[in-house]
């Protein structure tokens, strides 16, 4: 096989496997948050329901796509897949697994290596952003525009700390790349600990987690859209599949969160006190260390769930004062912290 | 009335000029319990100033028993406060049964007073649990939702009907206590303990909570009492207010429990005096089941009402402690079998018209979060 | 301008630091859903606290239960109605409409009285439920039955006519959900001469029509209680 050849099946890999997540997670958040609540969910689609994502798509494509009158019509239809597209891209710099062998050809697990690809991240979260204040304000209503207004100053305040934490992190291994990350991670320190992000920068990890619950609006920070008082906020006007693209850009999201907090504080594919290449043939480790990499990824992936059924909302003061006030002092502190450990180490 | 007002109040909130948008909340709106509109204007999330408009659920239900007989208006009076339809029966009847000079049998009263006081719980549950949901919550709600269903079995076993319940009827109660309010009570009382204890886990404690609700719409006891407050909203500003104790209607005066008060009438102390209410209605249901099995079997459970209900002419006011707070019924009698007027004083009806004032500075999320602890419930306000 | 109190805001430092309450929540929310998962597994009909699969399962209504009405007949196959129109005088929505028929040579064994409902209609779009109706029949031949399944496809089917209530006994009668015969409720002892007096001049006095009335109904009343005996 060529090279453009395999990158290709990589990229439809990716693509169809964020979908998956993603389609499965709103199953997951259905069923999940009904076991949390004593109740049973949805059960009726297919075993055990599954196939009510499946319904789920198929109602929102059928029914009437409506642009309101005076909504501004390009930017209506822009916002959604605006919204939608990054997140799909930022899983092209995710390593999803170690390397595979096929045929005597070394195929590394991820679309691309980019040495920047965590920036790369980074920007793309940034530019999620316009999906929303674009929808919010395109609608010509007031709790959309308000749930934009919302959206702008969380995600943007947010970024901060989350950039903070990042740093830290870049601090700790020296490297931009996602990959030379999770090559690092492997092994132990201190003799017992592996050597994972969240035992060198657990401040760091808490940081990051509650700035990555807020760059994917979920509760307890899902004020652009919490539905008791703005409705739906920047997504109240829209219907039909433009509406099903926001939800499913917010889960596409979910997914690449939690692939990033994998790769950058849980080791990535490794596990810890155990080299699967060594006992493993090349294609099994493959699929092996893709299996542990999903794996990691599900947990967080469910502990957004379990959060979002646990706690209530913030208000959007105490929401710019946690991340203000505490967030970003935190992570400077931690970040200074750090950076003299790295110092004084080297 | 023990007022116990040691708060300090100072005037807050921003002046009432400049350029502003106006927001209109409601009468469609997911948090808008029933069909209640706040027309606001709003200063980015900042209330300037907030006007409640009412009047999208009224039914005329005043004007319709001036056409009914005192029997036939007792199904009405299911559709005012319908979280708890028994407590509004029960103050109907009640005040009829002042204006025909009966009191009824101490089992009946008994009887009223069990079904009120689950009525009480299951009212303050679904408040509890509505509070949660629009502050993101939305689990504790169905915890406590599942006692509330319990609580409704037993009513559907006691007159029938799970949510307008129509209970009892003028002069007495119709049915002695279901079998199943004697098989299910001892465990239901751990079960709702339990689902209280579970919500009070998850959310007193937590700061996203506290920060929600401790300090929003505090109000201070003066105006509180000016406004015509009464019930939890009013004893949340420290006024020891409860009709139960200070008036006491049927067998009140023989339990014994206490009465919570908070002390800066902010959301916390509301959805706090909710959440110790429950226990204390534990408590008289407990001592009134106790005081109900020491009856014989066969004790009477209705006074003898003639057939047609003529009251003598004359006006009369009853007044009970609703979930909600004092709500009364006046009823004007011209000694016919239909009464001449009936006026209803609900206890949201008070308290929703200071809404203005209560939300005014705070932001559109604590607008929220004060609709959902007033308990404004549209069929009692708009009747 | 409002007046507000001054609330000052003291955490302790477990509440202060978010976390250690969010973890103690996600405890508890982890024990539920771990018992539900399990719970879920287990055969039956309401496992879940919650959830009943309604069609499949339904509660247990309680045998009084105050849903869609059916005109009774007796042992005998009669019907009890009489077309005497108390139930359409008692009734707060008023939609009940009753006609009533004389009952011709013959029909001895179709119905009880000597008069019966030429044609009884409910409007259940309007009917509250309330079940005055029921307590206000003489005969005990109008009842809210178990039905509490009453959606329709259109306005007319939504006015029960007399087949339709006659069609809700038999069907409840199959599925032996008919209510249990009423308890008499004990009612007060008669009132001692003092009392008695006091509660005439309440009920307000109506000249000699009041004490006539009262007798009847006690009378009536003590006939309700013979059956039960």
């Amino acid at each position: 096989m060529v090279d453009w050849q395999i990158d290709l099946i990589k990229v439809i890999f990716i693509w169809v496997w964020a979908l998956l997540i993603a389609v499965v997670m709103t199953w997951v958040e259905r069923r999940a948050s009904a076991m949390m609540q004593d109740r049973l969910g949805p059960n009726r689609a297919g075993p055990f329901g599954l196939l009510q994502p499946l319904a789920d798509g198929i109602k929102l494509f059928t029914k009437e796509d409506i642009i309101p009158e005076k909504a501004r019509k390009i930017l209506f239809v822009l916002g959604p897949p605006l919204f939608a597209l990054p997140a799909f891209s930022a899983y092209a710099v995710v390593p999803f697994g170690d390397k595979i062998v096929l045929g005597g050809k070394e195929i590394i697990l991820q679309v691309s290596d980019v040495n920047i690809g965590f920036l790369y991240v980074l920007a793309l979260g940034a530019i999620g952003v316009y999906g929303m204040v674009i929808g919010g304000w395109a609608s010509n209503s007031k709790y959309s525009i308000l749930g934009g207004l919302r959206a702008t100053a969380q995600l943007i305040s947010y970024e901060v700390p989350m950039g903070l934490a990042l740093l830290t992190i870049v601090l700790l291994y020296g490297t931009f790349s996602l990959r030379e990350m999770v090559l690092l991670q492997q092994g132990t320190f201190l003799g017992f600990l592996p050597n994972w992000g969240i035992f060198k920068q657990p401040l760091g990890f808490i940081i990051f987690l509650v700035a990555a619950y807020a760059e994917a609006n979920r509760v307890p920070f899902d004020l652009p859209e919490c539905e008791s008082e703005l409705v739906t906020g920047y997504h109240t006007e829209y219907g039909s599949m433009r509406l099903g693209l926001y939800l499913f850009g917010e889960y596409v999201n979910l997914g690449t969160l939690a692939a990033i907090t994998v790769c950058l504080f849980f080791g990535g594919w490794s596990l810890p006190y155990v080299d699967m290449s060594k006992f493993l043939g090349p294609v099994s480790y493959g699929i092996a260390s893709f299996m542990v990499f999903f794996l990691k990824q599900a947990f967080f992936l469910f502990l957004f769930v379990w959060v979002r059924w646990t706690v209530p909302r913030f208000r959007y003061d105490q929401l710019m004062g946690l991340g203000w006030k505490a967030l970003i002092p935190l992570g400077l502190v931690n970040l200074f912290v750090t950076a003299l450990l790295v110092q004084l180490t080297i | 009335m023990a007022r116990e007002i040691e708060t300090v109040c100072i005037t807050t909130g921003p002046a009432e000029v400049g350029d502003y948008v106006t927001l209109n909340i409601g009468p469609i709106h997911p948090a808008m319990h029933g069909t209640l509109r706040v027309i606001t204007k709003t200063d980015g999330e900042t209330i300037i100033s907030a006007e409640p408009e009412i009047g999208y659920l009224h039914r005329g239900v005043e004007k319709l028993g001036e056409n009914l007989t005192y029997k036939q208006f007792l199904p009405l009076t299911d559709r005012l406060n319908y979280c708890s339809a028994i407590c509004n029966n029960v103050a109907y009847e009640l005040a009829v049964e002042k204006a025909l000079g009966i009191e009824v049998p101490e089992k009946a009263q008994l009887i009223r007073t069990i079904m009120m006081e689950l009525a009480r719980i299951a009212d303050h549950e679904v408040l509890v649990g509505i509070l949660g949901v629009d502050l993101g919550a939305l689990t504790p709600f169905f915890y406590l939702i599942i006692q509330r269903e319990e609580i409704y079995e037993i009513f559907e076993w006691h007159h029938g009907a799970r949510l307008t319940n129509s209970m009892g009827t003028i002069g007495g109660v119709e049915a002695d206590l279901p079998d199943r309010f004697h098989q299910k009570w001892p465990k239901m009382r751990d079960t709702i303990r339990k689902a209280n204890d579970e919500t009070d886990r998850l959310l007193t404690h937590n700061r996203i909570w506290m920060d929600r609700t401790i300090g929003v719409n505090a109000f201070c006891a003066d105006d509180a009492l000016n406004w015509g407050f009464t019930g939890p909203m009013l004893r949340a500003c420290g006024v020891k207010r409860d009709l139960r104790k200070d008036e006491p209607y049927l067998m009140y005066d023989q339990f014994d429990f206490e009465v919570p008060t908070g002390k800066h009438g902010d959301v916390f102390d509301r959805y706090m005096i909710r959440m110790l209410e429950m226990e204390e209605s534990i408590k008289i249901i407990d001592q009134a089941y106790a005081m109900y099995q020491k009856l014989p079997e066969d004790a009477p459970l209705m006074k003898k009402v003639p057939k047609i209900i003529k009251p003598p002419e004359g006006q009369i006011y009853h007044a009970i402690e609703s979930p909600n707070g004092e709500l009364g019924f006046f009823i004007k009698s011209d000694g016919t079998d239909k009464p001449y007027r009936i006026k209803i004083r609900p206890p949201c009806y008070m308290v929703y018209q200071a809404f203005g004032e209560l939300v005014q500075g705070e932001m559109i999320s604590d607008l929220i979060a004060c609709l959902s602890s007033i308990n404004v419930i549209a069929g009692e306000l708009d009747r | 301008m409002p007046r507000r109190p001054v609330v000052k805001k003291e955490y302790t430092l477990g509440e202060r630091v978010y976390l250690v309450e969010i973890t103690k929540g996600l405890g508890l929310t982890w024990k539920h859903f771990v018992f539900n998962i399990k719970a879920s597994f287990r055969k039956g009909p309401h496992t879940v606290p919650t959830c009943w699969q309604y069609p499949e399962d339904r509660r247990e209504i309680a045998p009084i239960f105050r849903g869609a009405h059916m005109l009774m007949l007796n042992d005998k196959g009669q019907e009890l109605c009489v077309g005497c129109g108390m139930c359409a005088r008692a009734c707060p929505a008023k939609c009940i409409t009753v006609k009533r028929g004389k009952r011709a040579e013959g029909e001895e064994d179709k119905y009880a009285g000597k008069t019966y409902c030429a044609s009884f209609e409910i409007d259940m779009l309007r009917c509250i439920f309330c079940g005055n109706c029921e307590n206000a029949c003489p005969k005990g031949a109008l009842v809210l039955g178990p039905g509490y399944e009453l959606a329709e496809y259109d306005m007319e089917s939504c006015i029960y006519n007399k087949d339709k209530l006659l069609a809700n006994y038999h069907e409840a009668k199959a599925e032996g959900k008919l209510k249990p015969p009423k308890k008499p409720v004990p009612v007060e002892a008669p009132p001692a001469p003092p009392k008695k007096a006091a509660a005439k001049k309440a009920a307000g006095e109506k000249g000699k029509a009041a004490p006539k009335k009262e007798a009847k109904q006690a009378k009536k009343d003590e006939k309700g209680k013979k059956p039960a005996k």
